[in-house]
């Protein structure tokens, strides 16, 4: 069963395609990445899917039996840079947007108290918003998203703005959400992505270049690279390490070399034969997963 | 309930920006200024002026009905440039500062925002005219003679009237503006050419709705209520509706850039 899905969804502003076909779907209860470099088309997809602004081509369906609302009844929405009344205080705000998807001011109440809790914010819950922090801006954006109990949470950026800090913050609190509703955000910071999503889509210029698990997709690129380092530097090492069949490319870092090989077992023993039958003074040997950060760098500058 | 929902929170917000006080106290200076002075005026000369020794001096005392026409044509005047600029970021400021992405991300109606939006700045401006007129009335009437609490009262009613039109036009330029400068400056430059026009074609276009202030007039001079102000409140009310239908349709249509 599926949560959301969307088909050839495009965007075109001044006749460049800012979103271009995209075509995917939302499991109920996963966590998904929307990744891709700024003005990759990210914003733009969100915002369709939030329900304001209209494709210009493409649908998105929204599970379509059980929902045939509006669909922003089902969806909580997360700006990139959220700004609020700023005359009202957090919970005021709270209130009057749980009123706005219609809860009953008792509902909202409730409702704005539970949030507030949630995202650590009751003691400020009477201060002017105008007086928050900017991480304290971002978990009033989360729970304002989150106050109708929407089955979709979207997400843009939540944490590139913040410092450290707040970052680990809203980490923590989308892997609390995770529990109850499905979660969509955007980021161009890998590291995020890796921490807490089971899913993501990988964009660039508008198109969907990779989509999938985490571990399917770094699976799917067939490599896997192995950290080396050495005492004192052989000579001649990197076109020695080249002439193994297994080695598909070796890249001189300040501490050693990163060597991406095809198949990890036949290389392991290949090169740990080389460096004892040539005696060198290995000091680090290490076998690291592709990461994001390789495929996404690969499948941009394909 | 949504509607209700943004209309207290526009309420809320006007009156935290104090605009229930201001609105009211800079209206009623507007509605006293020129009664009041004009009344005054011997006395000011005999106070500040250099009237030379033995000159007499003449001035007619106005009429009940020109004193409490001042106390309109001020407000006709100066009272428009105060609404519309209490009301050019209603929407426009809103769209630029991004708050309207959070609220819309709810599910808004358009009819709802743009109708409880107007609504409340209706009521602020027609509460503070209806108190500043009152309060000049009371003052011509005090200085200069009678005039009906009825004959007031249908005189403010029909001023709102022209005024609910002057919104009307507000929240149209909102509705596709992010600026509010130019919101305000583009409703300004649309009332004056309306009051042009229609003061140059007054014998064509009887209904003109910008002819309410003069057909107010005469109902102070005669006392008789000219049939076409009925024509040009029902001309206002009509283009006010097409305002709003028209700001909510722009609105609906407008993708968020």
């Amino acid at each position: 069963m599926t949560l959301m899905s969307v088909e050839q969804l495009t965007k075109t502003y001044q006749s460049t395609n800012v979103v271009d076909e995209l075509t995917f779907s939302l499991e109920p209860g996963k966590c998904v990445a929307l990744l891709g470099p700024n003005g990759a088309g990210k914003t733009t997809t969100l915002r369709m899917l939030a329900g304001f602004i209209k494709p210009t081509k493409g649908e998105i369906v929204f599970n379509e039996e059980r929902f045939s609302r509006d669909v922003r009844h089902y969806v909580g929405y997360l700006p990139q840079y959220p700004v609020f009344h700023n005359w009202m205080s957090g919970e005021e705000f709270l209130i009057y947007v749980g009123q706005l998807a219609y809860l009953t001011k008792h509902e909202a109440k409730a409702k704005a108290a539970e949030l507030l809790d949630l995202v650590n914010l009751s003691d400020a819950k009477k201060q002017r918003i105008s007086k928050y922090s900017g991480g304290m801006k971002q978990r009033l954006g989360i729970a304002q998203a989150l106050i109708h109990d929407p089955k979709l949470i979207i997400l843009d950026e939540p944490v590139s703005s913040l410092d450290p800090i707040g970052r680990r913050e809203v980490l923590n609190l989308i892997r609390e959400l995770k529990k109850d509703a499905t979660i969509l955000f955007s980021t161009h910071i890998l590291n995020d992505a890796e921490e807490v999503s089971e899913e993501i889509l990988l964009m660039h210029k508008g198109k969907m270049i990779k989509q999938g698990a985490i571990s399917e997709v770094s699976e799917t690129q067939g490599t896997t690279s192995i950290h080396l380092s050495f005492g004192e530097e052989p000579k001649f090492i990197e076109e020695r390490l080249k002439e193994i069949d297994s080695v598909f490319n070796v890249n001189r870092e300040e501490d050693g070399f990163i060597v991406t090989v095809h198949d990890i077992n036949i290389a392991r023993s290949q090169l740990l034969d080389l460096i004892k039958q040539e005696d060198w003074e290995l000091t680090r040997f290490e076998i690291g997963k592709t990461s994001l950060e390789d495929i996404f760098m690969k499948a941009v500058t394909e | 309930m949504q509607w209700q929902t943004i209309f207290k929170k526009e309420l809320t917000e006007h009156w935290r920006s104090f605009k229930w006080i201001w609105v009211p106290i800079v209206f009623i200076i507007f509605a006293i200024m020129d009664p009041l002075t004009m009344y005054y005026f011997p006395i000011i000369m005999d106070t500040v002026g250099n009237v030379p020794e033995g000159a007499t001096m003449d001035f007619p005392t106005p009429s009940v009905a020109e004193a409490m026409i001042m106390s309109f044509s001020q407000l006709g005047m100066l009272g428009v440039l105060i609404a519309v600029v209490v009301s050019m970021g209603l929407v426009s400021k809103e769209v630029k500062s991004g708050v309207y992405e959070l609220v819309l991300s709810k599910p808004v109606s358009f009819t709802n925002y743009i109708t409880a939006k107007y609504v409340a700045i209706l009521m602020l401006i027609a509460f503070s005219l209806a108190v500043s007129l009152l309060v000049g009335w009371y003052y011509v009437n005090i200085l200069f003679g009678t005039i009906s609490f009825i004959q007031i009262t249908i005189s403010i009613l029909f001023f709102i009237v022209y005024f609910m039109m002057i919104l009307g036009i507000v929240m149209l330029f909102n509705s596709f503006l992010k600026s509010q400068g130019l919101v305000a400056f583009l409703s300004i430059i649309t009332v004056v050419a309306l009051n042009v026009i229609s003061s140059i074609y007054s014998h064509v276009i009887t209904w003109s709705p910008t002819l309410i202030s003069d057909y107010i007039n005469v109902y102070f001079y005669s006392g008789q209520l000219e049939t076409e102000i009925w024509f040009s409140s029902v001309s206002a009310v009509a283009i006010t509706v097409i305002c709003l239908i028209t700001a909510t349709i722009t609105l609906k249509n407008k993708a968020i850039d």
